[in-house]
């Protein structure tokens, strides 16, 4: 692996550009090297692993106790990488990924490292961009000392910090529990941890469990559970959660059985599950779906993990919430299929050496049907009530969405942005788009499917108006805008 | 929802949703008409979406007089529209006018300009449209944040700005309350004159009404041979970077450059014919960001948070197209590519016009007609 650290240092063109260093695009990155492919590997990290493995070359956390072993399993996955003989531009961004229009059949990216930005060139590309958690919009979390649980592990693994004073964790989900039993090891006062799953979940799901007696996870996931449940303050079937305070989080009214109770604390973490971040893949113009099991927006793609884009496929997580191990299998597959399409490998050679990779890779999706089934959070949780901020940007609540989709005939997400700026924030939509779609549903009688999305647009990462003034300008260009 | 039958539910049919039909939808329900607006869903070209938001007299009408004239006469009447969308509305939509400046950023560009608009307002009926002629130095006397590239400047204090979306949501808004009957996702497939009446049908269902208003854009060119008008209407690709929102620094709207009242600085304008492609191109984004800057240096650091691409409605000479039908009275067409410039008199008066059944003088020459003189040997 060639680290580079500034922009100058990048070919003009190389066979295939990963984007994102955790599991899949590291896995994708490797295995593509060693099938002697031209490969660059981005990402806006300082350092390799992405979410999962996040800084796991630099954590100050050096008790291996506290972030488990299925952390520390991302070592090897990173060794494997910087064994292998491809580029890696850690701290870069990519901005923008569309048809090279003076090349056809390859790609444009659009890149920004250490302040400048640069166009360069690829035949085939890999988005691993990775999940986000799902927006859990609720009353008062706006307010300072209200996070999502997701950043708290972020600040644990990157600096080996703790919320400080009475922390509560709410929300639902496999990582609910994985987050407050890391944070818990780590000296966090955990004081509770309130789930959201509702109960008439396990009804459904049950039809899942036989699947589920096979999955990987299943003896870690209910060892995990039990801890928690066993030495944290445990309380289930929350239907209601609200944050208050006077200008920063004094505490959470959680409602229960129809009865509420109030929960003096200063932090509060939320979390509601992983859903694929899409604002790159939709941005390249990849086509989307909408999954009714995982309840999210998730690309359409084939058994390669291509997009309908030729050219571009989507591994790991973005490509469907899969977990940490799959997510290395997905970004395998998908270097095999670019090498395919570079023609380094005839189609029966891709398939032979992809087959025990998929196999393994079954085996390791066993069981995340039930997972999904049961901790698909619940509708007030998808849909808040009218005093809710939904877009924290614009600072647009639910009654307004909910206004706008019954009166003013908004049937959609981007006539909903037109009217009323929800998703123009620098979030890009990140935090507003599932919220805004799931209201416009509700009220209109539909389901998200048939609402759609916000038609995301460059640049889906920062970028400055000098950085993009450098950059360089055709004669057609020109033509187009001095008159 | 549907009627079928001799009974119209309506008076007047609306095709198209966005500031043009809004306007004109706004304007018919004012002067008492009960109205219906027909209208696609959430993914559609809407050019109401990705305008460049100003209201512009300034170096237009070259060509046809008149196009100055009426574009003069919607920016007085911008005040009383902006006054009706925040009385009747409620929504003040951050018009002002406050003069706009066109800036150069060599000698060439400002010879160029200087001369066209000698001879645009050189002769009757223009020669009252009050512009200036400014060098560096007095450009930068009344825009202190310009930069040193900035060779001179054209002002004049008839152009102003709105905020787009807000008058986008502002006419939906004025018109839901006027009892205008808005119906989303019902694109039209036909329309046929019947006894003296239109029926208007779609997937959806059919509808009737003895007036029907064609304001549906870029449609307007499959739609208007229905009813025996002609609209050769064609896509002009613009692009549009918008940054981050910063401290007010700008008045005054620019050509290409303009600071929202939201405080976000929006950059503008190419134009490309591209069919309906609207990817966004990069090298155009590339030269527009340059050139930004060095209007405005200030501008270097801030982060852009979006770039979009719309389509203008442009018509072969780039003046609108008004027109009643001969053959089918009743049948009216509105199509521009500046349908926030000309809200003011779309909705005060083209629409109580329509409703009167005939257009009136100051749009005679806007009709298509202009478009089929013979040619002379």
């Amino acid at each position: 692996m060639t680290p580079l650290t500034d922009i100058g240092q990048l070919a003009e063109h190389y066979d295939l550009v990963v984007v994102g260093a955790g599991p899949a695009g590291l896995s994708a990155a490797a295995r593509a090297a060693e099938l002697g492919l031209i490969v660059l590997l981005v990402d806006e990290n300082p350092t390799p692993g992405g979410q999962i493995y996040r800084a796991i070359t630099t954590t100050p956390v050096k008790d291996r106790a506290v972030l488990g072993e299925d952390y520390w399993r991302g070592s090897s996955i990173v060794g494997r990488f910087e064994r292998a003989k491809a580029a890696y531009a850690p701290g870069c961004t990519v901005w923008s990924l569309g048809p090279d229009e003076g090349e056809p059949g390859t790609f444009e990216i659009g890149l920004s490292l250490g302040g400048k930005a640069r166009m360069i060139a690829a035949s085939q590309a890999i988005l691993t961009t990775g999940a986000q958690e799902r927006p859990f919009p609720i009353p008062g979390w706006t307010l300072p000392g209200v996070m999502t649980a997701g950043a708290a592990q972020i600040a644990l693994k990157g600096a080996g910090i703790v919320p400080v004073g009475r922390t509560v964790i709410a929300g639902c989900g496999p990582l609910l529990y994985l987050l407050a039993s890391q944070l818990a090891a780590a000296g966090a006062e955990i004081v509770a941890v309130l789930d959201t799953t509702p109960k008439r979940n396990w009804t459904k799901a049950l039809a899942a469990f036989p699947d589920f007696l096979r999955s990987p996870y299943l003896a870690k996931g209910l060892q995990l559970m039990a801890q928690t449940r066993r030495r944290l303050h445990f309380v289930s079937n929350v239907t209601g959660l609200a944050a208050a305070g006077e200008g920063r989080l004094a505490s959470v009214t959680v409602e229960r059985k129809g009865a509420a109770e109030t929960i003096v604390c200063d932090t509060l973490l939320l979390h509601q599950g992983v859903i694929p971040g899409v604002n790159l893949t939709n941005a390249a113009g990849c086509e989307h779906f909408f999954d009714n099991e995982q309840h999210c927006w998730v690309p359409k793609l084939d058994r390669w993990f291509a997009s309908s884009v030729p050219g571009i496929a989507i591994a790991g997580d973005g490509a469907g919430i899969g977990g940490a191990e799959s997510a290395a299998l997905r970004g395998e597959i998908a270097a095999f299929d670019a090498a395919r399409r570079l023609g380094r490998l005839t189609k029966p050679e891709r398939d032979r050496k992809a087959a025990p990779v998929r196999a393994e890779l079954e085996r390791r999706l066993r069981g995340r049907r039930f997972l999904d089934l049961l901790y698909k959070p619940a509708p007030q949780f998808l849909a808040p009530k009218d005093e809710t901020i939904v877009c924290r940007c614009e600072e647009v609540t639910a009654g307004q969405i909910r206004d706008a989709a019954r009166r003013l005939g908004v049937t959609g997400p981007n006539q909903m942005k037109a009217f009323l700026r929800c998703g123009m924030g620098p979030c890009q939509g990140r935090l507003c788009g599932p919220t805004v779609v799931e209201l416009i549903a509700e009220v209109r009688g539909r389901t998200p499917a048939e609402i759609g999305y916000y038609r995301l647009r460059p640049p889906v990462k920062p970028v400055t108006l000098a950085e993009l003034a450098a950059l360089p300008q055709t004669e057609a260009s020109v033509e187009a805008v001095v008159r | 929802m549907t009627t079928r039958g001799n009974r119209s539910e309506g008076d007047v049919v609306v095709i198209g949703g966005g500031v043009v039909g809004g306007a004109i939808a706004l304007g018919l329900a004012r002067s008492g008409a009960r109205i219906i607006i027909l209208d696609e869903g959430d993914v559609a070209f809407r050019a109401s979406r990705g305008n460049f938001a100003l209201v512009w007299v300034q170096s237009k009408g070259f060509g046809m007089p008149e196009y100055a004239l009426w574009s003069r006469r919607s920016a007085d009447d911008w005040h009383g529209l902006a006054a009706i969308l925040r009385e009747e509305g409620g929504i003040d939509v951050a018009h002002s006018q406050p003069g706009g400046f066109m800036l150069c950023l060599s000698e060439a560009e400002l010879d160029k300009r200087v001369e066209m608009m000698r001879r645009l307002h050189n002769s009757q009926p223009l020669t009252d449209f009050p512009y200036e002629v400014l060098d560096h130095a007095e450009t930068k006397q009344r825009l202190p944040a310009i930069g040193k590239d900035v060779v001179g400047a054209l002002y004049s204090p008839l152009d102003g700005h709105v905020n787009s979306l807000k008058l986008f949501r502002a006419l939906r808004e004025t018109c839901q309350r006027r009892g205008v009957d808005y119906r989303p996702e019902s694109p039209v497939e036909s329309i046929v004159p019947r006894d003296g009446e239109f029926s208007i049908s779609g997937s959806w269902g059919e509808v009737r009404a003895g007036k029907v208003v064609l304001c549906a854009g870029l449609g307007n060119s499959r739609l208007a041979p229905m009813v025996g008008l002609d609209a050769p209407v064609k896509p002009s690709k613009g692009q549009i970077i918008v940054t981050e929102k910063t401290e007010p620094f700008l008045h005054n709207p620019m050509v290409t450059l303009r600071q929202t009242d939201e405080g976000g600085v929006m950059i503008g304008d190419s134009h490309e014919d591209r069919g309906f492609d609207t990817v966004v191109g990069r090298p155009i984004i590339s030269t527009m960001a340059d050139r930004a800057i060095r209007m405005f240096p200030r501008l270097a650091g801030l982060n852009v948070v979006r770039t979009w691409s719309a389509l203008r409605v442009m018509s072969p000479d780039g003046f609108p197209i008004y027109g009643q039908s001969e053959s089918h009275p009743g049948a009216f067409l509105v199509t521009c590519h500046s349908g926030v410039t000309l809200a003011a008199s779309h909705a005060l008066t083209l629409a109580p016009a329509i409703l009167a059944g005939e257009l009136p003088a100051a749009v005679a020459r806007f009709t298509a007609r202009r478009f089929h003189v013979p040619a002379h040997a």
